[in-house]
């Protein structure tokens, strides 16, 4: 007994010589073992083009930086919102921290978003918002403005009267609703204005090309022209070019796919409403990590929209966001 | 209430003076006055040298960067010059078909030549490969590469990466080198601005791979600080990310620890000397100093296995010094309480097992001691008892004689045989061979013959009775017991009555003990003349000398000496009704029955 009491008692003083020690210890400890990995899952509308491809790059910059797996992932057509929810499933039973999602339907992907709050993961959403209030923030593009920017220009390309024909891409997709919203809101302050005509061409540049060539046959003295995507931009930026129309219309492009910047050298082309894909992949990331730490966000983050033309294509910080790769 | 018990046990049982207490607490210090202090010199040593290192390991990977890039610039800067030399050998450039295929060769000799192209002042194309039409809306001479050259006549220049847009081909990202060059058209001399592109791709690569730690990275400025390569260019552009260049644009090279941004970042400069570029390797400390952090909790565990260590042994040491000595402190209280008979062996230190061997030794003398003093007592005892038995008084023998003689002139022959006979008797069981204990029988018998012989000389003055219990005859005692109480009876209660006496000598068991009484109805005594003669006065005062000699106290002290504290005599007397004698001894038989013993 009165040995153990003096092991007891010794044990205590051991104690009192240590407890500095400790103290000081610990911050270092922690430093050392390093923090855990962040698992975030990234859903997409498309794993092809170079706007997606340069999500992604973003994205990847942001998950080095803050410590990220990032698992890519993107049903095979953007308007396929079937394929997609299955993918938020998928990435639900996974348990990821955090799930970043890029809707490809606005409705159609709510109730899957808001069934990954019964299990604590936060949703991010990019690029196009979706009808669910689980969502912690949205990062992108304001695409209600930018739409309201396209038609700012193209009516001071065309002058308060005049034509206006649209190629829209996904009817439903909160983006591309938005962006025409937007787009016709500012219009409608214009009678002289009158939009002829919108087409939805599905992110489809043939289906695009074919209908703006339709547009144009059944609306021959149409004055401006505006396509909401890249997709839609490149086909409807054809049907124009090979209908010889470049003298004869304004036309606003979304999005910098390379075809539509020779058409904007060759002034076929007047204006490009380019979005900032690297910063929203980037910016996604870090919400998506500041989200998994439980930490409160803006309700939106916007990553800015440009109007590039043949004056400032060639300024150096609109390069690396006209061509984001090197070839 | 019991924890505040256990908590004020605890504190009583630490004692400061404690050799276990003692030599933990001092190693301990000790130790950890050591371990801090080598730990700490460890520490600014290692830590100094780590960084060192560390900066010098940064320094060389920027270095191999750099020296990549040198090599790669100054091979191009060497193709420039080759296409510049043939340009100058031909006489009519626009159309020199000869010109056309050197320039092509060149081209594609290195498959990261894009074009090669030379421009009037004005901007317009003299000649260029591969052929290609121009874009329409190049600006041309706005851009950094044809300015650059207009202002700097005879120097090669160098651009960032930019987008090329002249050809109507892929747009590419290309670093141009361009020099204003005189060149013949038609045999006249013309001014020109001579631009070679270079698709940017492999500097890209080149930075892109070089790893430093897991979030550092590498970019290139050029010598006014725009931006060649940076990985995250984007961000910088939106405003989302931030490069303090204001120092790095001072130095050349070196390397020094940048603050700005709230965490520390390892910068290390080198300049790409062809074309005016630094390369800045950005490192995190946290990653690249994580020796210092790696150290410090190596020597944090060092230090805490050491006083484990210590503390383990300490407690093993000073266990193995101190609980032998405890185990002999524990011995020695024993033998205080008085247990002798403790036998102490404690192994353990050497001089502990001395120790516990003197001790051995040292109460193994007190035992031997202590057996010698019982004997002794034990022998004193015996002598005492000899002395006092042989106390027997010759006048019992000289008044008995004479009456004896008395009675044979009076010629009562009969009475004179008795007397004789009993006298002989009572010497006989006396002496009893020198033995001290005798059956009670025999005393009973010694206690008969006195009284015979003192009825005859008092004459029948009084009568008396001997009753004795069967199983009471074998019983052991002492003897002479009985006749100085009888002695005691005549001389001071039945002698001084007028009445007939009666005296009655009774003897029992009761409980456990041999009671032996002795009854007479004499003129009693007080309780003090009762203490007196326990203590033994009475006889001195009254001693007529008539009697056989062995006084009451006498008997008191022999029942005390052999048989015990418990045993003895009690009076009871009444004065003018008697007194009662309970002598009370225990019963002990003898070990082999008498009459076996007789056969």
């Amino acid at each position: 007994m009165m040995r153990l009491v003096f092991m007891l008692g010794k044990g205590w003083l051991l104690l009192l010589l240590l407890l500095p020690l400790t103290a000081s210890c610990a911050p270092s400890g922690n430093l050392q073992k390093g923090e855990k990995m962040t698992v975030i899952d990234m859903i997409v509308k498309m794993d092809r083009g170079d706007y997606w491809k340069t999500i992604k790059m973003g994205a990847e910059v942001a998950a080095k930086e803050y410590n990220v797996k990032l698992n890519f992932l993107a049903p095979g057509n953007e308007n396929n919102y079937k394929e997609q929810i299955q993918l938020m499933e998928e990435s639900i039973a996974r348990r990821p921290n955090a799930i970043i999602l890029a809707a490809s339907d606005y409705e159609a992907l709510g109730q899957v978003t808001d069934r990954s709050s019964y299990y604590d993961i936060p949703v991010i959403s990019m690029d196009s918002e979706v009808a669910s209030t689980k969502v912690k923030t949205y990062v992108g593009t304001n695409n209600y403005e930018a739409g309201q920017k396209a038609a700012e220009r193209l009516i001071e390309l065309t002058g308060k009267q005049g034509d206006i024909g649209i190629v829209n891409f996904v009817k439903g997709a909160r983006n591309a609703d938005q962006r025409e919203e937007g787009f016709l809101d500012y219009v409608a302050r214009f009678s002289g204005i009158t939009v002829v005509d919108i087409q939805y061409c599905g992110s489809d540049e043939e289906l695009a090309y074919r209908l703006t060539r339709n547009m144009l046959k059944e609306h021959p003295g149409l004055d401006g022209l505006v396509s909401l995507s890249a997709e839609s931009s490149i086909g409807a930026g054809r049907a124009v070019e090979e209908m010889d129309y470049g003298d004869k219309l304004m036309m606003i492009a979304f999005d910098n796919p390379p075809e539509m910047l020779e058409l904007l050298q060759e002034e076929t082309v007047q204006a490009m409403m380019v979005q900032n894909p690297f910063n929203n992949g980037y910016m996604a990331v870090a919400a998506a990590v500041k989200a998994a730490h439980g930490e409160k966000l803006e309700d939106k983050i916007p990553t800015g929209t440009k109007l590039i033309d043949l004056d400032n294509m060639l300024w150096p910080e609109n390069q690396k966001l006209l061509f984001p790769f090197v070839k | 209430m019991t924890w505040a018990r256990a908590i004020s046990r605890l504190f009583r049982s630490f004692h400061f003076r404690k050799i276990q207490v003692l030599i933990s607490m001092s190693s301990i210090t000790i130790t950890l006055l050591a371990v801090v202090l080598v730990s700490m010199l460890l520490f600014n040593r290692f830590s100094k040298a780590a960084e060192d290192n560390a900066y010098l390991n940064l320094g060389q990977i920027i270095e191999q960067v750099n020296a990549n890039l040198e090599l790669y610039v100054s091979g191009m800067q060497d193709i420039f010059n080759v296409a510049q030399e043939q340009i100058n050998a031909a006489s009519d450039i626009p159309d020199d078909r000869q010109l056309g295929e050197q320039l092509g060769t060149i081209l594609n000799t290195r498959k990261d030549l894009v074009s090669i192209a030379l421009f009037t002042k004005g901007g317009n194309l003299v000649r260029g490969v591969p052929v290609l039409p121009m874009r329409q809306n190049t600006k041309l001479t706005e851009q950094l590469w044809f300015e650059s050259a207009i202002q700097n006549p005879g120097t090669l220049q160098f651009t960032p990466p930019h987008i090329q847009n002249l050809f109507k081909s892929d747009y590419r990202w290309v670093v141009s080198m361009s020099k204003n060059i005189t060149y013949r058209d038609d045999s006249r001399v013309k001014q020109g601005v001579l631009v070679m592109d270079i698709n940017f791709r492999t500097i890209d690569e080149l930075s892109q791979r070089v790893g430093l730690g897991k979030k550092g990275y590498v970019y290139i400025i050029d010598s006014v600080g725009n931006i060649v390569y940076h990985p995250q260019q984007q961000l910088i552009y939106a405003g989302l990310k931030y490069e303090n260049l204001e120092p790095v644009l001072n130095y050349a090279y070196g390397s020094y620890l940048d603050e700005s941004d709230g965490e520390q970042r390892l910068i290390t400069i080198q300049t790409v000397k062809p074309a005016g570029w630094k390369i800045v390797g950005v490192a995190y400390a946290d990653e690249f100093l994580t020796t210092k952090k790696e150290l410090s909790g190596f020597l944090y565990g060092f230090l805490l296995a050491a006083v484990f260590v210590v503390l383990i042994i300490n407690l093993y040491v000073s266990a193995k010094i101190s609980q032998p000595i405890r185990r002999l402190e524990r011995s020695v209280q024993m033998v205080e309480k008085g247990d002798f008979g403790t036998h102490v062996y404690v192994s353990g230190a050497y001089e502990v097992e001395q120790l516990s061997k003197r001790f051995n030794l040292m109460l193994r003398r007190i035992r031997e001691l202590m057996d010698q003093i019982i004997q002794e007592q034990e022998a004193k005892r015996k002598s005492e008892l000899d002395v006092l038995q042989s106390q027997i008084n010759p006048h019992f023998l000289y008044n008995t004689l004479n009456s004896v003689t008395r009675m044979a002139e009076l010629g009562r022959n009969e009475e004179v045989v008795t007397t004789i006979t009993s006298l002989s008797r009572f010497f006989r069981i006396s002496l009893s061979k020198g033995n001290h204990i005798i059956p009670l029988e025999d005393e009973l018998e010694h206690v008969r013959h006195y009284l015979i012989i003192q009825t005859i000389r008092f004459k029948n003055k009084f009568r008396y009775e001997i009753h004795a219990e069967a199983e009471t005859m074998d019983c052991l005692t002492l003897k002479l017991i009985l006749q100085p109480l009888v002695e005691n009876a005549i001389h001071h209660g039945i002698e001084k009555s007028a009445e007939e006496g009666f005296i009655g000598v009774y003897a029992g068991i009761s409980g456990e003990h041999l009671e032996i009484v002795i009854k007479d109805n004499g003129v009693g005594m007080t309780p003090e003349s009762v203490n007196k003669l326990v203590s033994g006065k009475l006889r001195s005062e009254g001693g007529s000398g008539s009697g056989s000699g062995v006084g009451v106290n006498n008997v008191q002290e022999r029942i005390l000496l052999y048989y015990g504290k418990a045993y003895g005599l009690y009076f009871e007397s009444e004065p003018e009704e008697g007194t009662t004698v309970t002598i009370k001894l225990p019963v002990v038989k003898p070990e082999i029955p008498r009459k076996e013993g007789d056969q």
